[in-house]
């Protein structure tokens, strides 16, 4: 019995290896890059990694898009330059007339509202739709009604069903008191209870509304800032002059989208949203092979279309034949593969595998950045990026976990800032190619903008301000200092400047990335790790984070004088002199107040095979493929 | 017997119902927004949307909305990867475990059963104290160091294999190996056991003595005895191999579905989380069926217990 069930193991064993042989395999592509994670979400209005931006910027193109070499903006789908009104805040674009979507379809002022009122609309809003709002005129109000009507219509719809109704959701509902016909917010749902009829009231009630404010967002929508006025010309009202516009005109969320996409519109009783009032489309619409009611499948109208893609496995990107410009493309197909284990991925690229490989985070970086800098691996280079590693100081809250919280004096957190060894940080304890950060801008990737310099350590001065901020170091209550896994060699550097330089007691918390982004957002630290990517080259895209009331201002910081000169600085025509605005807003930061502290500018190691032509290191860490040549 | 495999069935479906109900609890009392991406904060308003849309802020609908999808096979939606739905990548990623898994459980009981008969039949012989060395090795060296030694080995050194990946026949060895080997060492120290408990048992002391060969000693007679408590670790053990090991699959870069226990975990990634877990129980309890009915067929004698 048991060599019979020994043939059977064996011919199964035999079963799956032929099958598996057997299966179809594709040849190589031209050029394979790994990424450390798949992409989180093709969707350009929902996306916030710089990993789906890179693949994302190479199969979409907006009206403007980035020089692989210095990341610039130069002309996409739209004619360079614009013609802008005098005031600086109307902008008109030219489509190019030979702009061609993956299914030679050509690409229409719409398609670029289409895609822009995706990153507004609630529903398929998310991170980024600030770029829009504080942008474009009247987007800010559009946002604002749509997100009202959500609430209104979740609690209408939660009440239809006969479902009691939360707390948080009762202004809302008074709002509806206010509307409908004897719906008085209290007793509401037990009135529904209490008759079957009332329910179904409830019910058509909750249709109609929706249908009203259906009827009423398209007409409303018409009203922003950003109109076509034919086909191929596009109006842009802004609410500033933005000196940065066309740069921020190539970022995801202001990527066109193709009409098909509403062929998967999420309906509710045959209106364009959902019982919720939210817009929603099937979210397979990323995919190139999904025709779910007649949908196409994923069209692009970049460099790029999207031929092939498996979670975890990898995409394959292959040339646009529409593009206008696919004749000058010589990489005609691209391959991302996923390695969550860097080594892993690092071996591969030695053995021949990958080509290209865009972040090498791994335990032994210091010696990756050793291999670059000394020119033994010509191959390896850094990019010195625009971002910043910082530690943000809680300037809001009393107590922290029971204890007071000495961070609100602003003196405490400017002595923790002179007493901090920053270079020894930098050199001796990461030693991986960082630039030391005296500001929070990365000076240098903006040309123009001189960040101001910061202040020189001083421990004197640092024990100085302690003791006249009345805290005892020894006495006092240990200060704590949050962070993540990944921090825990710098943020122990830190922790022991601090204890040695002013004999504070400083105790590390690490926790894991979910529960600390949450605690960080929530002020539920002292001291917290930050890092920040800029989003488009200007101080801005680091500055607003310290605005009062901005959504990523973790430190609570809120100085009226700081946001009237970033106020002033929008309003501002003349380059120069907003440009020295910011820098005033940002001296106050790193030499005054000192709500955050940064640390270092990272230097990111990425590797090169030297076959590959046409990609360039960048602070953006943003790859255009499109000028790629491998030669084999 | 058939009325005892279905009191086992019904017993598995609520064992795998207790698990979800035990699993759903956990997710909605762990914090940390499952909408947010890297560093920068989600907007208020836009995780609010999302909680609305996918009935994440009312436990109880939930609860029943995903319940009923799972029974029609329906998972929903992953958080993590807005684009694919949990059956899509349950659908990607099981066969691929489960390919790794069978020929990792293949391999195991191939080499781990002669080892353990083997070294019990030479009992502290020169094979049973070596193999007692590779035994150790394989159940006290996690996959993580076994697997890179095997990499940076094979792969790296001698480039007889290729650096990790997934997608041909070259890919498999390696990773299969190194899945099998803890469960190999199991497998040949429990034969080992049961199969010295066997060998000095009265039944086979009474066939070598009317003249039975000791091949047919060993393997029809004291083995077909020792291959229950064997068996009985099979049933588990095949269910955990098939279902992806994160390690290995993250030291070889297979796209298996171990890795998503664990980020959906880490990313709270609640429809994830939910629906691997109930793959796996759902696995896990059908083959403690399967080996049950199988025991009962081996052994007359325990189907009073069965």
């Amino acid at each position: 019995m048991f060599r019979n069930v020994l043939l059977a193991c064996l011919a199964l064993l035999g079963g799956v290896v032929a099958l598996y042989a057997a299966a179809e395999r594709e040849p190589r592509a031209a050029f394979t890059y790994v990424n450390p994670s798949d992409i989180h979400t093709l969707d350009p209005a929902r996306m916030s990694w710089t990993q789906d931006f890179r693949i994302a910027l190479n199969l979409w193109e907006g009206l403007t898009t980035s020089d692989p070499r210095t990341t610039e903006p130069v002309a996409g789908a739209a004619r360079l330059p614009p013609r802008v009104s005098d005031d600086g805040l109307t902008y008109v674009f030219t489509i190019r007339p030979d702009a061609r979507w993956s299914n030679g379809d050509a690409v229409v002022a719409a398609d670029f509202l289409r895609g822009w009122r995706r990153a507004l609309e609630p529903g398929t809003a998310t991170d980024y739709t600030f770029l829009l709002t504080d942008h474009i005129a009247g987007a800010a109000g559009y946002v604002a009604w749509r997100r009202e009507a959500v609430a209104r219509l979740t609690a209408l719809k939660r009440r239809s069903e006969g479902g009691t109704v939360d707390t948080r959701q009762m202004p809302a509902l008074e709002q509806v008191a206010a509307l409908g016909p004897g719906m008085a917010a209290s007793g509401a749902a037990e009135h529904d209870r209490k008759s079957g009829s009332a329910a179904a009231d409830g019910m058509s009630f909750h249709v109609r509304s929706a249908r009203k404010h259906a009827a009423e967002m398209d007409e409303r929508f018409s009203h922003i800032g950003a109109r076509a006025i034919d086909d191929r010309t596009l109006e842009v009202r802004l609410i500033h002059p933005c000196a940065y516009f066309l740069d921020l005109a190539a970022f995801p969320c202001f990527l066109p989208c193709h009409e098909s996409i509403e062929l998967l519109r999420e309906r509710y009783a045959g209106l364009p949203i959902t019982a919720e009032g939210l817009v929603a489309y099937d979210p397979q619409w990323t995919k190139p092979r999904y025709h779910r009611n007649g949908y196409p499948g994923l069209i692009t109208n970049g460099p790029f279309r999207l031929e092939d893609w498996r979670i975890k496995r990898r995409a394959r990107l292959v040339v646009n034949p529409f593009y206008y410009d696919a004749a000058s493309i010589r990489c005609r197909t691209i391959d991302m593969l996923v390695y969550d284990n860097l080594t892993a991925a690092i071996m591969a690229y030695e053995a021949g595998a990958v080509d290209f490989l865009p972040a090498m985070d791994v335990p032994y970086d210091h010696e990756i950045a050793r291999l670059a800098q000394s020119g033994e691996r010509p191959d390896f280079h850094l990019c010195q990026t625009f971002a910043t590693y910082f530690l943000n100081f809680n300037c809001v809250s009393d107590s922290v976990n029971g204890r007071s919280n000495p961070l609100r004096d602003a003196r405490v957190r400017r002595a923790l800032s002179l007493a901090l060894d920053k270079h020894a940080l930098v050199e001796r304890v990461l030693n991986r190619g960082d630039r030391v950060a005296r500001s929070f801008v990365p000076p240098g990737a903006i040309p123009e903008y001189h960040p101001p310099a910061g202040l020189p350590m001083d421990v004197a001065e640092a024990r100085r301000l302690l003791a006249d901020a009345g805290l005892d170091p020894a006495a006092g209550p240990a200060i704590e200092l949050l962070h993540v896994a990944t921090d825990e060699l710098i943020c122990q550097a830190v922790a022991r400047m601090w204890e040695e330089n002013l004999g504070l007691r400083v105790e590390l918390r690490s926790k894991e990335s979910k529960t600390f982004g949450e605690d960080k957002a929530e002020h539920r630290y002292m001291i917290a790790r930050g890092n920040w990517y800029g989003d488009y080259m200007d101080p801005t895209t680091f500055l607003d984070c310290l605005a009062t009331g901005n959504g990523n201002n973790d430190s609570g910081y809120s100085n009226p004088h700081y946001d009237a000169l970033l106020r002033d600085a929008a309003a501002m025509r003349d380059p120069a002199v907003r440009l020295g605005l910011l820098r005033a807003a940002e001296a106050i930061l790193v030499e005054e107040d000192f709500p955050i502290l940064p640390i270092l500018h990272y230097a990111t190691p990425i590797a090169i095979k030297p076959q590959v032509q046409g990609l360039y290191p960048n602070p953006r860490l943003r790859f255009p493929f499109r000028d790629l040549v491998v030669q084999r | 017997m058939s009325k005892r495999v279905l009191r086992r069935i019904i017993l598995g479906v609520l064992t795998v119902f207790g698990v979800y109900a035990l699993t759903f609890l956990l997710v909605v009392s762990v914090p940390g927004n499952p909408f947010q991406q890297g560093e920068r904060n989600m907007p208020r308003e836009a995780a609010e949307a999302l909680r609305a849309r996918y009935n994440m802020d009312n436990n109880w609908a939930y609860f029943g909305q995903f319940l009923r999808g799972a029974l029609r096979w329906d998972f929903g939606p992953t958080f993590t990867y807005a684009d694919w739905t949990c059956n899509q990548i349950i659908a990607e990623s099981l066969p691929v475990s489960m390919i790794l898994g069978f020929l990792a459980m293949v391999l195991a009981v191939m080499i781990g059963i002669p080892v353990g008969v083997g070294s019990a039949v030479r009992r502290d012989g020169w094979f049973d104290v070596g193999t007692l060395g590779f035994v150790l090795l394989g159940i006290s060296l996690p996959t993580f160091v076994t697997g890179s030694a095997l990499l940076t080995l094979l792969s790296v050194t001698w480039k007889l294999a290729p650096v990790g990946g997934w997608g041909t026949l070259a890919h498999l060895p390696l990773p299969a190996l190194t899945l099998s080997l803890p469960f190999m060492a199991t497998i040949a120290r429990l034969t080992r056991v049961a199969m010295l408990d066997a060998l000095s048992s009265d039944f086979l002391r009474t066939a070598t003595a009317k003249g039975a060969s000791p091949r047919v000693v060993i393997w029809r007679h004291a083995f077909r005895v020792a291959f229950l408590p064997v068996l009985s670790y099979l049933g588990p053990a095949t269910a955990q191999a098939m279902t992806g090991s994160f390690v290995v699959e993250k030291v070889f870069g297979v796209p298996g579905m171990g890795q998503h226990f664990v980020n959906a975990a880490l990313n709270r990634d609640a429809g994830l989380i939910l629906s691997t877990v109930l793959v796996f129980s759902t696995l896990l309890v059908a083959f403690n069926v399967l080996i049950d009915v199988l025991y009962a067929w081996l052994d007359p004698r325990i189907t009073e217990a069965v």
